[in-house]
């Protein structure tokens, strides 16, 4: 029996697999305070549906995967420990410089952001090593030491070094490092080389203050998370899911909690290619949105490969922090269902980015909410039933929903109600959709020619628009749409990561050099699956080379389709490969420029799971939904439509809309112009 | 006809739209772009013109790029070539008729519907790598005339028919700029994004209907226009005049060059008035700014002085006048005169000279003086690399900060200059030190440099580098050594520019503020850039603010005793003794 879970803002999702391989889903409510407490409040739903004690339930589980944003919420409430930067002398500003650039450029009212650690725990160290990996001036152990001292006066609770060149010749990096573990027994160090070993110092060292930051409160959470599980009688493992769409060992999240930034959004584009190749036969690049209360996340499947990027935010860009490391390229704009609608004093409406949030919620929650929301507009539509949202289990006010759209927006705009709902969910549709293009022109992706996967219980509502509007032929709702990262969390593979900087330039291919550092990534890799052992089915190395064309200024990942660099074949290959990848992403392609190779990053995947599908048990003991119901469509007004429960539709039998499709989790809104059907992987497919 | 009306939300929904296809072209073009200065420093802008060549969206790029030139450059087309056709595509970049300068190549693409009309255009301007001028630099401040200077100059000229090169001009270009294949790769790339603006805005005209986007795009302004309206009345009334002084260039007189700016605010009439007539006239040197970049910067300060959700086109700039003089050094530039660095050194003056002007006005108006450009630390390096004995030039972007504090906010620590706005990129010091056979020794904020006031301007920063191995030319051309960048409202100067040459012995050598200078190994260059002026009196700080600068390091106990009326010792507020000293 295998458990994922993935913690959000709002909900926290489970998905159990029995040993029949049956899955079933429970969404419980997150407890922001305490999200252990939200994990086993779902765990016990779980138990009661199976007629067991949660200890009984929980004794027969063999893994827990565990998806969590609490690193990131801590960043952004600023609970982080008290971090020591040293840097190499000079170089002292390093986190407040940045890369420079910025958003909104005649907006003086926001701050320049605060580096992530301040200038007053920061330390210049004398050394220096250039390009090469040469010392230009030795470390100064002696300053080191000094240093060590004041860090002692200061009660710093975790410490990141950051030396120019670290990752060509980390020497000065280890050896203080070592220092630093024997004068300050207990307090966590990270060095920029071992945790993101990139050639741009300011991310290493963003990267290597975040990791350093995070390390006291990662160790305390997961320790108390499996102590609890354990309290309540589970004896399996517990994985923690990764910004880089795997999982991995709690223990070892610990050590690096760098790695789980972003843990949770990046498991969608996981089990939105699963999902897509179920049903799509032929190779087609995938959409995955994830729409929650107050984010629409958007990630991407180019050519069966997830795109990662360096450029994860926390917060906006140029105003956040940037974290550095390599992730899922997820892009996250304020957009859902709790996004408020207003009318500003030229007339003109807006849809977000300010957030209801969960708290109070939409006016039609009933918790104190007043301002309209995008969900207040769905269920004024007719699109949400007040009586079965959630499966019945939280009642909607319709008519507060109404009244304040009236007041705050139809009013205003001097439009009927019905109207004013359905403008607030074609502005919202719209954000959505720039959104979309926003990523995958970034990613070289055409939309119209992609499948969008919908995610997350609200998807259903308005993806039939988004996709039309995209101009794409194909919209997936998959089974376990509501839950799609625990889903994701479900199927994914125990990973590690390693990274190398290193340089190289086809004009002057030093194939030794390239040959050696992969050699050494592969035999980590190797070590990693053998410390796993018995339980790993199968491992798989992929590799992935940063790569450019001479005097560019950003490289590209480019998957690495050789072991090694044998002969001029493999060098052709790598060129095709390149010039191919750098044409998918730009458009264009140039065959006369070298190829520079600045990075190398191994992945080994070790497969947990054999590859049975994941099918969402059926709920049998529901109650036949209503036939019919009025909704209302922008090109046909109020209309009686069909209702249909999700479980009872036939496979594979084509419907055309309008229609409205129910789920205890979610709602799916068909217009007049789509059609739609069933599939056997228990996928709604609509062809908008 | 009648006139189609649409609401607030249909509104909201084609803006949306069209924001949509100018962030689409501005992202391919990016991502496309082969120099670096496109790529890294991000100097190029993407916008969309009605058929009447008003400004209706523009990507976000930096701001001296794009609120004035593209409706004049889109005008000049029209008049040029009046029987525009699908598939044409126009080369312009002459600051004679609404180009910002020579380096700031234009790509025009009329969008015209299958009926043969002409309904927008699309415009891609991208700063160039090089120009054809005499010297191997885009910015000639020295250049006596445009003949001196060398530019290849397009007035609206054609290069593509039928979606076809008119090849003849692409050979021009080759022959005449220095680094053909990475120009070819830019124009590739600035093609690739007017030609998607266009594929996109036909998309737009099939579905919502031509003459439903001409009722879009009036109300639209005139939505802006009202936001415009808004905004303009919350500043006080009156007439205030502003100066900003250039230091002494090349070709400039003794004193420098001070710009001028009378302002006048009417709020009851929702309108605001700049008049840069009285101004000198234009100069033999390559600061003269053509009509764009005065328009440009003058808006910018007005910009910078209000409500930053104003959306940004033609209906708003109906309430903004500019008064510019035919012959003069910050008006309307004339044929042969040269404005080849039109988009920096006087461009910044003149929107300083606005912005500051506008905070006389009073009650919580107007900006600070951004600091002046360019540092050797943003300087350009040239030379042979002795490590693969290839040669190497380069504009590198090591630091830079110049930014000044506005009415309610700290100053963006990394502005640049006026003109950009903190849209550039600083380089990393590995990138730097990979590509050039440099190394950089230093680089950080000068303490007690902040442009002191309420709200701080940024300090300057400070680099020091030199060549690893051998030896490198470094150009570049410093103002604000003399003339630092002021407070306003009660707020102090912030940090002057400066440079000096560190000799291998540790001597040093103060050097001019523009120059092209041999640096061998060894030795060094300290490049100081202009920090910015602060806003309002520093005794009106938040003494715990104050308190968080000296513990951060920013300033010293002394200056926040001595300028701040803040005791703090050892890190700690002494706030009895704050109190006597703001109170005495």
């Amino acid at each position: 029996m295998r458990f994922a879970s993935d913690t959000g803002g709002t909900f926290t999702d489970l998905v159990v697999e029995d040993d029949n391989k049956v899955i079933t889903m429970y969404k419980a409510s997150t407890v922001p305070s305490d999200p252990v407490a939200g994990v086993l409040a779902a765990l016990e739903l779980a138990a009661q549906d199976r007629k067991l004690s949660l200890a009984d339930m929980l004794k027969r589980g063999d893994v827990f995967i565990h998806g969590t944003t609490h690193a990131i919420n801590a960043i952004i409430t600023g609970r982080t420990a008290r971090t020591a930067f040293l840097v190499t002398e000079g170089h002292k500003d390093m986190l407040v410089f940045r890369e420079g650039g910025r958003i909104e450029p005649f907006n003086h009212t926001v701050a320049y952001p605060k580096p992530y650690t301040p200038r007053s725990l920061t330390f210049e160290i004398p050394e220096r090593i250039v390009y090469n990996g040469d010392v230009l001036t030795a470390l100064d152990e002696v300053a080191v030491l000094e240093t060590i001292e004041k860090l002692k006066a200061l009660n710093v609770e975790a410490v990141a070094v950051c030396f120019l060149w670290s990752t060509i010749n980390p020497q000065h990096e280890l050896r203080v490092g070592a220092l630093l573990a024997e004068h300050l027994p207990g307090i966590p160090i990270s060095l920029s080389h071992d945790v993101n070993p990139t050639l741009r110092e300011f991310r290493r060292a963003s990267s290597a203050v975040i990791d350093a930051s995070l390390k006291p409160l990662m160790g305390k959470y997961l320790g108390s998370l499996a102590d609890r599980l354990s309290a309540a009688g589970f004896q399996g493992d517990v994985m923690v899911l990764t910004s880089a769409g795997g999982m991995m060992t709690a223990d070892y999240v610990a050590e690096a909690p760098i790695r789980v930034i972003n843990s949770g959004p990046s498991m969608a584009p996981v089990a939105g290619r699963y999902y897509a190749e179920l049903d799509i036969p032929e190779n087609r690049d995938v959409i995955v949105a994830d729409t929650g209360g107050t984010t629409y996340d958007i990630s991407l499947v180019r050519d069966r490969h997830i795109p990662m990027t360096r450029e994860l935010w926390i917060g906006q860009p140029t105003r956040g922090h940037l974290v550095g490391y390599p992730s899922v390229d997820v892009k996250s704009v304020g957009a859902g269902g709790g996004s408020i609608a207003r009318v500003d004093n030229g007339g003109l409406l807006h849809v977000g980015p300010m957030s209801a949030g969960a708290v109070p919620g939409p006016v039609c929650y009933g918790r104190g909410g007043v301002e309209p929301t995008v969900t207040d507009a769905t269920v004024v539509l007719g699109y949400l039933d007040p009586d079965f949202f959630l499966g019945g289990s939280m009642p909607l006010d319709r008519p507060a929903a109404e009244a304040a759209i009236r007041t705050k927006v139809a009013d205003p705009l001097g439009i009927s109600v019905e109207d004013a709902a359905w403008t607030i969910v074609e502005l919202a549709t719209e954000n959505m959709v720039q959104a979309i293009v926003d990523i995958t022109v970034a990613q070289g992706i055409d939309p119209a020619k992609a499948v969008l996967i919908g995610g997350g219980g609200a998807a259903g509502l308005n993806s039939t628009f988004i996709a039309r509007r995209l101009g794409t032929d194909t919209l997936i709702i998959p089974e376990m749409g509501a839950t799609l990262s625990a889903a994701g969390a479900m199927m994914s593979d125990l990973t590690a990561e390693y990274a190398t900087s290193v340089f190289t330039s086809t004009a002057n291919f030093d194939k030794d050099k390239i040959n050696n550092a992969l050699f050494d990534l592969r035999a980590k890799c190797d070590a990693f699956a053998r410390k796993v052992g018995s339980k790993v089915l199968k491992a798989e190395i992929s590799v992935i080379a940063e790569a450019r064309y001479e005097s560019q200024v950003w490289d590209i990942d480019m998957p690495l389709p050789m072991a090694r660099f044998r002969n001029g074949e493999d060098m052709k290959t790598f060129r095709e490969t390149f010039d191919a990848t750098h044409e998918k992403i730009f458009t264009v392609r140039d065959e006369t420029s070298a190829i520079e190779i600045v990075g190398l990053r191994a992945t080994v995947k070790c497969k947990m799971r054999n590859d049975d599908k994941l099918r969402l048990k059926s709920d049998q003991n529901q109650q036949a939904a209503a036939a019919t119901r009025k909704v209302y469509f922008s090109d046909g007004g109020w209309t009686e439509t069909a209702v249909h429960r999700l479980s009872n539709l036939p496979i594979d039998h084509t419907i055309s809309g309008p229609a409205i499709i129910e789920s205890p989790f979610t709602t799916i809104v068909v217009d007049r112009a789509a059609t739609f059907r069933r599939t056997a992987s228990g996928s709604i497919v609509i062809y908008p | 006809m009648t006139e189609t009306i649409l609401n607030g939300a249909e509104l909201a929904i084609l803006n949306s739209r069209f924001e949509g296809v100018v962030r689409k072209m501005a992202n391919t073009l990016l991502r496309t772009g082969r120099s670096g200065v496109l790529n890294r420093a991000k100097d190029f802008s993407c916008c969309i013109v009605t058929k009447d060549a008003d400004l209706l969206a523009a990507a976000e790029s930096l701001p001296i790029h794009v609120l004035a030139g593209p409706d004049m450059m889109a005008r000049t087309m029209a008049d040029y070539h009046p029987d525009l056709k699908a598939g044409d595509a126009f080369f312009h970049n002459s600051p004679y008729h609404g180009c910002s300068h020579p380096a700031d190549l234009t790509l025009l693409v009329p969008v015209v519907d299958t009926q043969g009309v002409h309904r927008f255009t699309v415009l891609a301007k991208a700063h160039q790598a090089d120009i054809g001028n005499s010297e191997p630099t885009t910015y000639m401040g020295m250049a006596r005339d445009l003949y001196h200077e060398g530019a290849l100059i397009f007035p609206a000229v054609q290069v593509q028919r039928d979606y076809r090169n008119i090849d003849d001009i692409i050979r021009m270009c080759e022959l005449r700029i220095r680094v053909p294949d990475q120009w070819r790769g830019d124009y590739l790339a600035m093609l690739g994004a007017a030609r998607i603006g266009e594929r996109e805005i036909l998309a737009i005209g099939q579905e919502i209907g031509w003459e439903k986007l001409d009722a879009f795009t009036t109300q639209w302004f005139d939505y802006s226009e009202k936001r415009m309206i808004e905004a303009v009345k919350a500043l006080p009334a009156g007439t205030v005049y502003g100066a900003s002084t250039h230091d002494p260039f090349p070709g400039m007189p003794p004193e420098g060059v001070t710009i001028t700016a009378k302002v006048t605010s009417m709020p009851d009439q929702g309108r605001v008035i700049v008049d840069l007539t009285n101004n000198p006239d234009c100069l033999p040197c390559g600061m003269n700014l053509s009509e764009a970049c005065s328009r440009t910067a003058a808006m910018i300060g007005v910009f910078n002085s209000i409500d930053h959700s104003v959306p940004k086109n033609a209906g708003a700039f109906r309430r903004i006048e500019v008064k510019l003089r035919h012959g003069c050094i910050a008006g309307i530039t004339p044929h042969p005169f040269s404005c080849s660095t039109a988009t920096t050194n006087i461009a910044d003056r003149v929107a300083n000279s606005v912005q500051t002007a506008i905070a006389d006005l009073g009650a919580r108006a107007g900006m600070a003086e951004v600091g002046a450009v360019v540092a050797p630390s943003a300087g350009v390096i040239s030379g042979i690399d002795e490590r693969t004995g290839k040669p190497f030039v380069n504009q590198i972007f090591l630091a830079f900060s110049g930014g000044a504090a506005s009415r309610s906010e700290d100053a963006w620590l990394t502005t640049a200059h006026v003109g950009n706005a903190g849209m550039c990129c600083i380089d990393g010091i590995e990138l730097d030190e990979l590509c050039h056979p440099i190394i950089v020794k230093k680089r950080g904020f000068v303490i007690d440099s902040e442009g002191a006031g309420q709200f701080k301007g940024a300090p300057s920063t400070v680099v020091e580098f030199g060549p690893l191995i051998g030896s490198f030319d470094l150009g570049y051309g410093s103002d604000g050594h003399i003339n630092p960048p002021k407070g306003v409202a009660g707020g102090i100067c912030g940090g002057a520019a400066d440079q000096i040459l560190q000799r291998q012995d540790g001597t040093t050598v103060a050097l001019e503020s523009c120059a092209m200078i041999k640096v061998s190994c060894g030795e060094t260059v300290i490049a100081t850039s202009a920090g910015g002026g602060g806003y309002g009196r520093p005794e009106d700080r938040d003494p715990a603010a104050v308190v968080h600068d000296v513990r951060e390091g920013w300033i010293s106990e002394k200056r926040a005793r001595e300028i701040y009326n803040v005791v703090v010792c050892d890190g700690v507020l002494n706030s009895v003794a704050t109190e006597q000293l703001r109170n005495a």
